[in-house]
């Protein structure tokens, strides 16, 4: 074996022009496939690391609440917070993501911006995350950190641009207009701590408050949470699949409400259900009961049911049209939760409702269970509870709607605009991995992994080509030393042997050195710096830099794919050498 | 912000004699509830700073029986043919353009000016507004001058989420019930926004605001001026508070 290694190397550097020009061509091309996989897999590092866990976590649960994609509010963080641990293993961070788009008047300059909630110090913001939020957030004047500062009055930082725009300095007051969770348009003043230069073009955009400062702001509760965006450990293996876990963690229990209900001066126990008013639960309505008293209204519409029980009417003597209160106890703190209500219908005997129950149209039941959440809940005994086989049971509402795993960005979109379109009254959950959230940014990550796979078509072309041709001239320039070296006792095999080393060899050393060539490549495009204030491809820079993301495992692959596909296409050619008899070969001529 | 149909509502029957808080809301709410039909022209002229002036016209039609209302809009020219339904819960907006129903929320903008879906309800002011009370349990309500206008001025504050202010003032004239002046707050005490009701015209026996001043008391230089003409109470047809009817009006 050892002399055809031999005979290869020689032959190798005996046409070395011939050969430094193909391993040239060679070595460009798999310079050029390694350059373009460091890239792409580069952008997707940023992607992932730096954009997708930002703008939509790697895994997110949203709570829409009266249809307003803008009002992301759930009222029992704690519950949420526990289904996540229980659900989501090793969750390295879980970040409420806060956005209000706002009015902001600095000194006699107005502009839009948007208020965005963080808190640079919180739980699992390690030390390599506050070095990336350093990174992101260049300070320039102020300190990021006085953000918390609450002796501050709202304490606000920004971009540079920014604070050029509104025509501010640091320490001056910018006064905001914005909508609050429940709709109502406030106002504040913010006290600028720091001016920032961002990393890209996207972050100068908005001004960055604590998160407590910003839900404070908006009118969240203590136990009120918005938006969550998860970061996970791994999130290209287990964000699906830890996604579809909290979704079936979180399927929504029976909305109860059980209270006081005061009639005449006296009062009654009883548990008020909330009755969906879809098209199909109102067609279950009118199917699965039957009315004993029913005013004409609730007939004409429905939608503002509120339906007691025969046996409640008995007890209480409330009518159709008479008016009654609830009171009951919340979950949190000390006030009472309370109703005013109209009967509006008598379920008669028989319907799967007989008992101290109130079935509640579901705006108005929302309306009472958001505003203060009952203590009651259905897994504890009440007043009533209904078996799950009654034929109305499907028209009871959840205490919050969970909506169906979508599986792309279009899905979304759509589900967004159908929760707009139906005007669910429950606040509707909604689970979702980065794969579905931010699918249009994933798929950048295939196209540039496309334009990688056409380099592959495009240098193997190259290398077919290159190796057929210079293998079609060597064997017609050695015909008669083949025919000499036959002759003198050579094999067929050791022949086509010589032939396939002597092309490995060349793609082996010409793939290193272009790989060698990649890296230098990568080097020195890496020490570019490039400005790019107001162009949105800034994102996929790092600090100005491009960034590539060479794997070990993607530089082997390729070098083996180079020799292989070289080796395969000097197989023919070879071959064919080896085949010619040693008279015939030594009788060629040219 | 713009309680455009509050103000056509707003009549001479309010008891000025006796100036309880709930009272002139109540009767402000009973005179409200009179008119369920409405159709009107409505002219708005939105000044903004370093904007310049836009001018919205619209038609605008309006049921309380069922909750609905129709906007179409006849002007500029960019917005004509444009419209909005509500009939319930449900809000559409219609593109001309495109010719497609979107649903959109209360909050949405109406024809890009500062007006939203919520300003064109029907909602009682009782049900959304509570008097405000000074520490010893006295509502705060007092006597003022408005211009020569002798004025009962009043503060309200929000018992419900979803109202655009938590907060308002309220001045009303005490020889005729006729509100001339409202101003609106922010939770933190801000001014957000005041209403001036400039000129009045009388059908059936009440005076309705036909011209007022929006004075945007945030963004200072900001103003609207909204102007109403061609009311008529009459009883609107069903036809008319239908995605058919709104294609049609469009064309």
């Amino acid at each position: 074996m050892n002399f055809l290694f031999t005979i290869s190397i020689r032959n190798l550097f005996r046409q070395r022009r011939r050969s430094i020009l193909l391993g040239s061509a060679i070595a460009i091309g798999t310079a050029v496939l390694v350059l373009a996989n460091a890239f792409a897999h580069g952008i997707s590092e940023v992607l992932f690391n730096e954009i997708v866990s930002y703008v939509s976590g790697h895994v997110s649960v949203s709570f829409t609440k009266g249809g307003n994609a803008n009002n992301q509010v759930f009222h029992d963080g704690a519950r949420i917070r526990e289904i996540i641990n229980k659900r989501v293993p090793n969750v390295k961070r879980v970040d409420e993501a806060i956005g209000v788009f706002a009015r902001a008047i600095g000194n006699a300059k107005a502009d839009n911006v948007i208020l965005v909630g963080m808190d640079p110090s919180g739980d699992g913001v390690d030390e390599k995350e506050a070095e990336k939020l350093a990174k992101n957030f260049k300070e320039l004047e102020g300190h990021f950190a006085d953000l918390a500062d609450t002796t501050v009055e709202n304490p606000v930082c920004l971009a540079q641009e920014k604070a050029k725009t509104l025509n501010v300095k640091l320490h001056d007051v910018v006064r905001v207009r914005f909508t609050d969770i429940r709709g109502q348009t406030q106002a504040a003043r913010l006290t600028i701590v720091c001016i920032m230069k961002p990393s890209n073009v996207f972050m100068a955009a908005p001004v960055y408050l604590h998160i407590k400062t910003v839900k404070r702001l908006l009118g969240y509760s203590s136990n009120d949470v918005p938006q969550l965006y998860l970061s996970i450990e791994n999130p290209r293996k287990d964000a699906k699949r830890f996604a579809d876990s909290l979704h079936a963690g979180l399927n929504p229990p029976l909305a109860v409400i059980d209270g006081q209900l005061s009639v005449h001066g006296s009062g009654v126990e009883v548990t008020l259900l909330s009755l969906r008013t879809d098209s199909a639960s109102l067609a279950l309505v009118d199917s699965a009961m039957k009315f004993s008293a029913r005013t004409a209204a609730d007939s004409v519409n429905p939608k503002k049911a509120v339906i007691i029980s025969e046996s409640l009417s008995k007890i209480t003597g409330l009518q159709p049209d008479d008016t009654c209160t609830i009171s009951y106890e919340g979950k949190f703190g000390d006030e009472p939760g309370g109703a005013r209500l109209i009967v509006t219908a008598i379920a008669a005997a028989g319907s799967g409702i007989d008992g101290q129950v109130v079935l509640v149209n579901e705006r108005d039941f929302y309306k009472t269970f958001y505003d203060v959440w009952p203590k009651s809940t259905v897994a504890v005994n009440g007043p009533f509870r209904p078996d799950t086989e009654i034929g109305i049971y499907k028209a009871f509402g959840g205490e919050w709607l969970l909506a169906p795993r979508s599986r792309t960005t279009r899905d979304v979109m759509k589900l967004y605009r159908e929760i707009a379109q139906k005007g669910w009254k429950a606040i509707v959950v909604d689970v979702g991995s980065m794969y579905e959230t931010a699918s249009m940014v994933l798929n950048l990550e295939y196209a540039l992994n496309m334009i990688t796979a056409a380099c592959v078509m495009v240098l193997f072309f190259i290398i077919l080509i290159g190796v057929v041709n210079t293998l079609r001239m060597t064997i017609r320039e050695r015909t008669r030393e083949i025919g000499t070296i036959r002759a003198i006792g050579m094999q067929c095999v050791d022949v086509r042997n010589s032939f396939l080393i002597e092309t490995g060899l060349l793609a082996l050393i010409s793939a290193l050195s272009g790989t060698a060539l990649a890296f230098v490549t990568m080097f020195g495009l890496s020490q570019l710096t490039f400005k790019t204030d107001a162009n949105p491809l800034g994102m996929l820079l790092v600090d100005g830099h491009i960034f590539f993301a060479p794997t070990v495992l993607a530089v082997c692959f390729f070098i083996m794919l180079i020799v292989g596909i070289a080796v395969v296409t000097a197989y023919f050619p070879a071959r064919h050498a080896a085949k010619l008899s040693a008279a015939e070969a030594l009788r060629h001529f040219e | 912000m713009l309680r455009i149909l509050g103000c056509i509502l707003l009549v001479g029957t309010v008891a000025f004699g006796a100036p309880k808080i709930d009272s002139l809301l109540s009767g402000y709410d009973d005179l409200y509830r009179q008119v369920s039909d409405i159709r009107a022209v409505v002219h708005l002229t939105q000044q903004k700073v370093n904007q310049g002036t836009k001018k919205l016209e619209m038609n605008y039609y309006r049921r309380d029986s069922d909750e609905s209302f129709l906007i179409i809009m006849t002007g500029p020219e960019a917005e004509k043919g444009n419209g909005y339904l509500r009939v319930g819960d449900n809000f559409w907006m219609y593109r001309k353009n495109t010719r497609t129903f979107q649903h959109i929320n209360r909050d949405e903008s109406i024809g890009g000016s500062d007006a939203q879906g919520d300003d064109f309800e029907g909602r009682l002011l009782t049900e959304m507004y509570a008097p405000v009370k000074d520490s010893a349990g006295n509502e705060m309500i007092s006597e003022e001058m408005l211009g020569k206008f002798s004025v009962w001025r009043f503060e309200v504050i929000a018992k419900v989420n979803d109202v655009d202010y938590p907060k308002k003032i309220y001045w009303i004239r005490k020889d005729k019930p006729v509100l001339l002046k409202e101003a609106s707050y922010s939770s933190s005490g801000t001014l957000m926004q005041t209403l001036y009701y400039l000129t009045f015209t009388e059908i059936k026996e009440r005076l309705v605001p036909v011209k007022t001043l929006i004075v945007d008391e945030f963004e200072k230089g900001n103003k609207t001026i909204l102007e109403i003409s061609g009311i008529s109470t009459d009883k609107l047809s069903n036809d008319i508070f239908t995605k058919a009817y709104l294609e049609n009006l469009s064309k």
